[in-house]
């Protein structure tokens, strides 16, 4: 395992990240949300690892919490997309004639939209929270799952195995849930751990406009909205939730190579 | 030509779920926009409901906003009460130039690297690029605006900050304008088309490769071609061919990017229209907008395919001799 | 005086640092206007050996030691602008799958072009005719369309007409023909074979032509090697071969092939 140094890199910077995430509240004394007028702006110090911002609040307990939040999304979001996408792709797939069709009629259609600006829109007239986030992104990129199980379940669908299945006679529902969809997850896994760095992404931007998460709840897309006010003063606010956002999407890239790898 | 017919359903799909997506999202936009507001009465908005055909059953609402599409007409702001087409091509052409010139630049940056990086594979350059391309790709591109800003601007002083033209546009010659818009410009471009290298550059790379595998560059080196023209003449010309598809395809990539980039650098153009319109619920720009970037992908997608069709002789003449 | 003369080839490919042998000791003579056929199963080394004469190899393969002299030069000292003077002019080649072997983007009129142009230096109208004319002698119809097609619009058969013109446009010297036929119908493969007859009576070349099938070779052949594991184990008249095989190798060849009532 440790020979795929992909697999090993991604999944230890996901572990890293996950831990800050999870231990938050242990690693460090400061509440995310305490204001502290008596220390605005500090730069980073013993005291304050990774210094302060505008209000006073400590950044790296900041972006410990923020932590929860990017990755949080990032995982239910795809976790949506890719449930949504193998259950209409596999139906797809396996049905074929008019379902297939009009299936893939719709996967064009909803691919025409640039997806930021259909998530923007629609978080524009939704209330933002986590919930919203979460289900918008999912219902915005279902659509390359679904592609992906649909092509490896055409091509399985032919193959002997299937055949045999079908002659001693077990229902479809069984072929599909036992047979096809446990040899079609592999390029569907790969990709869902892509989407997470991707989810991860849009998150941020959404936050980063405002329309994302809301403050005082961090998240390390709206620290960066933040760091917009005190740029060329302040570029500890605005150098390390880059970096977080930066290091994390690497390891969900990281580790999709080297589940590709693996998976061959 | 069969193919522009097929445009029309997707144009439809398009719209109704624009449409329906706008219409099923809670909170009517009129109440949000005068809720607050006690001098206005219910009867008021009522009145101002029937107005915007907001009383009409939704699939007569869709008719009737389906028709002023396509005629143009995509109702008034409700920010500031201009018609919502005046406002889209005003700054139309800022962002649609934004975008062509990070397309060209793209394009200038990615194929060389790539190719070079194909040429060499394996090599020093190659894997220092791969490496520095794959974190560029994780980098979100609003921090590297950011950082870039806080690098050119505020530190170094070499570019300004946000804008297209400087306060006292007007009184520049042609020549200081034209330069005054490049520096305003420089940046934006920039970072709009750093995503669209990271792909297109590895996207040539990954083509170059499987195209100097093949045997055609065997049979032109034992006719005695030169390296060079077998690289640049045979291998390149290969290469490139799809290139037209790929381009076609990054368009919704680049439009989507610059809702972010232009707030960030207050470019007055689209994205920022759309930013604003987001953040006061101004439905009409927003359903607009949504409608046009849409049509602008599907139009892209299109064009990639009709280029790579013209471009690809084994798809064009299809014909045995 | 031999035409070509190889003495001592050893190539060896180069994987994760490791150099593994792919031909070793290889001597070669081929006389003028000489028909060599060099045979063996898959694997055996011809197509490395035929590619090394003009140091064609792929790229992580290096001629480890040897010689190869053509008309007094020792061609694996020359440089590679040397080299391109010789490939396609003195020694020309042709390959297998003519259309995989051809620029799928590139007209046939472009191509065929090109290269008379490389090695003639005539003008772009003069290498026109020259091509028409070419095709025309490949007993090709309508010539000037052909011009204009792409590889992929012409069949197998055809193709590698075409490239028989693209290969003796400059009036090569030795002419290697790396299984030309195998990919083709029978009926296709005796007028390619007819024509390359044709060609070699009336023009005048050497021909190195490597295949698989000895009984192909048997009526084609002045001489025959065989080559077995990368080194060749007998080489005879064409006649002496299939009546006094030496090499075990040989025996074992021949007797597969008397099985199947294919001599």
């Amino acid at each position: 395992m440790i020979g795929n140094k992909s697999l090993f890199l991604g999944a230890a910077i996901i572990i890293f990240f996950t831990f800050m995430a999870l231990a938050a509240p242990f690693l460090t004394e400061y509440e995310p949300a305490l204001i502290d007028g008596s220390n605005l702006l500090m730069p980073p110090s013993a005291r304050h690892l990774l210094g302060t911002d505008s209000l006073g609040r400590d950044l790296a307990s900041r972006i410990f919490y923020g932590a929860r939040i990017s990755l949080s999304i990032g995982i239910l979001a795809v976790g949506v997309a890719t449930v949504l996408g193998v259950f209409f792709g596999s139906l797809a797939a396996f049905y074929g004639g008019i379902l297939d069709s009009l299936l893939m009629r719709l996967v064009d259609i909803m691919l025409c939209f640039p997806t930021f600006y259909l998530i923007l829109g629609i978080a524009a007239i939704t209330q933002p929270s986590v919930f919203n986030i979460v289900l918008i992104i999912g219902l915005t990129s279902w659509m390359q799952p679904a592609r992906l199980i649909r092509s490896e379940i055409l091509s399985l669908k032919e193959r002997e195995f299937i055949q045999a299945a079908k002659a001693i006679g077990a229902s479809n529902m069984r072929i599909i849930l036992r047979h096809l969809l446990p040899n079609a997850l592999g390029p569907v896994l790969v990709n869902a751990t892509l989407g997470i760095g991707g989810a991860i992404m849009v998150e941020s931007g959404l936050s980063f406009l405002g329309l994302g998460v809301q403050p005082p709840i961090p998240s390390w897309g709206n620290i960066l909205m933040e760091s917009k006010s005190t740029l060329g003063v302040a570029w500890w606010i605005t150098v390390f939730p880059g970096l977080a956002i930066l290091i994390t999407i690497l390891g969900f890239n990281f580790l999709a190579e080297g589940l590709k790898k693996k998976i061959g | 030509m069969r193919r522009i017919f097929g445009l029309v359903p997707l144009f439809l799909g398009i719209t109704a779920i624009s449409f329906l997506v706008v219409k099923l999202t809670p909170g009517k936009p009129v109440i949000l926009q005068y809720a607050l507001n006690p001098k206005v009465s219910l009867e008021q908005i009522r009145r101002l409901e029937k107005l915007e055909g907001l009383d009409q059953p939704l699939h007569i609402q869709y008719l009737n906003w389906l028709s002023n599409i396509l005629r143009f007409n995509f109702g008034y702001s409700l920010a500031d009460g201009r018609p919502v087409k005046e406002k889209i091509l005003e700054r139309l052409p800022i962002t649609l130039g934004i975008n062509l010139a990070s397309l060209v630049l793209i394009i200038l940056i990615a194929i060389p690297l790539g190719v070079k990086a194909a040429l060499k594979a394996g090599g020093l350059f190659d894997n220092f690029t791969t490496v520095i391309l794959f974190i560029l790709f994780a980098a979100p591109s609003f921090w590297l605006a950011l950082l870039l800003m806080q690098l050119f601007c505020i530190q170094l002083n070499l570019l300004p900050i946000s804008g297209i033209t400087s306060l006292d546009f007007e009184y520049f010659t042609l020549p200081q304008k034209i330069i005054d818009i490049l520096r305003h410009l420089f940046l934006p471009v920039l970072v709009s088309a750093l995503g669209g290298i990271t792909g297109l550059s590895r996207y040539m790379r990954a083509n170059m490769l499987e195209v100097l595998n093949q045997p055609y560059m065997l049979a032109c080196r034992a006719r005695g071609l030169p390296e060079r023209v077998v690289i640049y003449k045979h291998a390149l010309r290969n290469a490139i061919l799809p290139i037209v598809t790929i381009l076609g395809l990054s368009l919704p990539g680049l439009l989507g990017g610059s809702v972010i980039f232009e707030s960030i650098f207050a470019i007055p153009g689209l994205g920022r229209l759309f930013f604003e319109a987001a953040m006061m619920r101004d439905i009409n720009v927003i359903m607009a907008e949504v409608v046009l970037v849409s049509i602008l992908t599907m139009l892209g997608n299109f064009l990639a395919d009709i280029a790579y069709i013209y471009v690809d002789p084994r798809i064009r003449f299809n014909s045995k001799a | 005086m031999a035409l070509l003369q190889i003495k001592n080839l050893n190539v060896s490919f180069l994987i994760n640092g490791e150099s593994l042998p792919v031909i070793s000791g290889v001597n070669l003579n081929i006389g003028e206007n000489e028909t060599l056929v060099l045979a063996g199963e898959s694997g055996s080394g011809k197509t490395i050996t035929s590619l090394s004469i003009t140091k064609l190899l792929p790229k992580n393969s290096v001629v480890t030691s040897g010689e190869v002299h053509f008309l007094g030069t020792d061609l694996l000292q020359l440089k590679e602008s040397e080299l391109c003077r010789v490939r396609g002019a003195e020694i020309a080649y042709v390959f297998q799958e003519p259309t995989s072997f051809l620029n799928p983007i590139f007209t046939i009129g472009n191509q065929l072009m090109e290269v008379i142009i490389l090695h003639q230096g005539v003008d772009r109208d003069a290498a026109y005719s020259i091509a028409v004319e070419l095709l025309r002698q490949t007993k090709l119809s309508s010539p000037e369309r052909l011009m204009h097609s792409y590889p992929h619009q012409l069949s197998g058969g055809m193709n590698q007409r075409v490239f028989l013109a693209m290969s003796l446009a400059c009036r090569p010297r030795l002419l290697i023909a790396d299984e030309p036929t195998t990919a083709l119908d029978v009926t296709v493969e005796a007028e390619i074979l007819r024509l390359l007859k044709e060609f070699k009576d009336k023009l005048g070349f050497a021909l190195l032509f490597i295949t698989h099938n000895l009984s192909l070779a048997r009526k084609i052949a002045d001489r025959i090697c065989i080559m077995y594991q990368g080194r060749i184990v007998e080489e005879a008249g064409v006649n002496d071969i299939f009546t006094a095989p030496r090499h075990p190798h040989t025996q074992k060849l021949l007797w597969a092939y008397e099985k199947i009532g294919r001599l």
